[in-house]
């Protein structure tokens, strides 16, 4: 509840300082002389609070036309039974009463991307106005090398259009029209935050003051905006 | 906090790059390495003439490299996007400056079949149309030739840097495979260029050239080891990643490849061929043609356990 009104808050925000921010944007202050003028576009997946329903699956094919059977995230179950299939966790193929983990697998938005660097015609770029990593559909050669590349293995060839496709934060689907990313908005159990970390009165930004967050694979130095907040059960 | 929360799932569904990648360096490794022995013999001996070895070497050099571009075309997601590779560059990716290089390489490497091959064009009629293309040409024969030197080179070492970018596999993230893919291209090209030069442009088995040719194999053949014995020893007494890594040499059909492919057919034929036979055999021309088959099907053995034992093992 209290994270919908926020969220209202945020895209309030977002119009009005727009409408301030634009202007500024005309006089004389010299692009690039600070990146922390420029917004940092970051997700957190919520271990704690997602069920694993997979709506967000959906509503992020629904809104960016993905083809059949093509996604730009998944989700991997970590603990708990599938009907059919042994428990991760505990391996029993019967009810076990694990508890369920499931972790959002999607582009990592890393802010030093491999695939930016090494995409040999500048199709995998960074979007100019929100630092975002998209792809330019109409550079792509299909090398597959910003597959090969990402340490995530998070990108993937679009069947429809032959090209390298990546989660952009719904970028040019939502973002465009001033929405939420797709998946953002339909998660139930507000599982998933997105905002920039560049302005401090986000909520994105005091939840991670406040809350502990995980990178996946920080080592690879590629800097990722997606932060987890993993399920840490204390005691027995 | 225990910052312990990963995923294993991808979303590319299996293998980025499969084996026409290989096929490619593979091509690739013998069109740089026979040009770049034949233009080093020709600059040491100060040849002059077109000799049947540098016949052989430009020849080949050219059906090679057009080759490894069919496969690298073809293993496109849609092979009519080719032109959007030569048409936008972004310098700080390896496989841009690769297209440059080999965009530059191609063509000379053309120019260089027209001139070692220019007696063989002109007993063809058919062939008749390039003699004064040749003849035009001809005064800028020695800078085509040291800059395809040095080009060939490169073809080689970009194949290694091309895929040593790709981060999360230990085997193939290191430094030493450009240097491992020069020496094993050369070893190869040489050993194909060689055959060639035999077969086709009747070098004597025993000619001087060869002499040197066979001589530089060894020094080569050791380096190519040392480097492969790096990665190997970097990968076994790394981190995590790269311990489990080492599992490539030593489990699964990859591991069978490397010992069997590489070692054995690739070091092993050439060396039992030379010197664990007596000394008519090893002078024959069957023991001159195994052994070239051996060099070059080892060195296609290694493109494939680098391509794909590498990218099964991930961090």
């Amino acid at each position: 509840m209290s994270e919908n009104i926020e969220r209202r808050r945020f895209l309030k925000c977002l119009g009005a300082s727009s409408l301030i921010l634009a202007p500024l944007g005309c006089s004389s202050v010299k692009e690039g002389e600070s990146d922390a003028n420029k917004p940092h576009y970051a997700m957190v997946f919520d271990q704690n609070k997602c069920t694993g329903c997979g709506e967000c699956k959906e509503a992020c094919n629904l809104a960016n036309n993905l083809p059949e059977g093509k996604s730009r995230l998944l989700m991997e179950q970590h603990s708990g039974g599938l009907e059919g299939q042994s428990c991760p966790h505990c391996g029993k193929t019967t009810e076990c009463g694990c508890e369920r983990k499931f972790v959002r697998v999607s582009c990592q938005q890393c802010k030093n991307a491999p695939c930016v660097t090494v995409c040999p015609t500048g199709a995998a770029h960074r979007d100019e106005k929100t630092g975002i990593v998209t792809m330019d559909a109409a550079k792509c050669a299909g090398c597959k090398y910003c597959i090969a590349a990402c340490p995530y293995d998070a990108r993937f060839i679009n069947k429809e259009t032959d090209v390298a496709d990546n989660c952009d934060f719904c970028l040019n689907s939502k973002l465009a029209i001033g929405e939420l990313p797709a998946c953002v908005q339909k998660c139930r159990y507000d599982a998933l935050i997105f905002g920039d970390i560049n302005d401090p009165t986000s909520y994105i930004s005091k939840l991670l003051r406040v809350k502990d967050s995980v990178r996946i694979k920080p080592g690879f130095g590629t800097e990722p905006s997606l932060r987890y907040i993993p399920i840490v059960k204390l005691g027995v | 906090m225990d910052g312990n929360i990963e995923f294993t799932m991808g979303l590319s569904d299996g293998l980025a790059w499969p084996w026409p990648i290989a096929v490619y360096l593979f091509f690739a490794g013998i069109s740089g390495g026979a040009l770049a022995t034949a233009l080093f013999l020709r600059f040491y001996k100060k040849q002059t003439t077109n000799t049947p070895f540098y016949k052989a070497a430009a020849l080949i050099s050219f059906v090679t490299i057009s080759l490894g571009m069919l496969c690298l075309v073809l293993d496109l997601t849609n092979p009519l996007f080719f032109w959007r590779i030569l048409v936008y560059y972004n310098l700080n990716s390896v496989m841009s400056i690769g297209v440059i290089a080999l965009s530059v390489y191609i063509p000379l490497v053309a120019v260089i079949a027209l001139f070692a091959l220019e007696e063989e064009i002109r007993s063809i009629p058919a062939l008749k149309a390039l003699v004064p293309v040749i003849e035009k040409l001809k005064g800028i024969r020695r800078p085509c030739e040291v800059s395809v030197l040095v080009l060939a080179l490169a073809v080689c070492a970009y194949t290694g840097f091309l895929i040593s970018a790709l981060v999360r596999f230990p085997i193939i993230n290191t430094s030493v495979l450009p240097a491992l893919f020069i020496a094993s291209g050369i070893s190869a090209g040489a050993a194909a260029a060689k055959m060639l030069a035999v077969s086709v442009f009747k070098e004597d088995l025993h000619s001087q050239d060869m002499k040197i040719l066979h001589g530089a194999e060894w020094p080569i053949m050791i380096a190519e080891m040392l480097f492969i014995f790096m990665i190997v020893t970097s990968l076994m007494t790394g981190n995590a990643g790269a311990q489990s890594a080492f599992n490539a040499f030593h489990t699964g059909q990859w591991a069978a490849v490397f010992w069997f492919g590489v070692v054995g057919l690739g070091f092993g034929g050439p060396l039992l061929l030379n010197f664990a036979t007596g000394k008519t055999f090893s002078h024959s021309a069957k023991a001159f043609y195994l052994s070239g088959v051996c060099a070059v099907a080892g060195m296609m053995c290694l493109r494939m356990f680098i391509l794909y034992a590498g990218q099964l093992y991930a961090i």
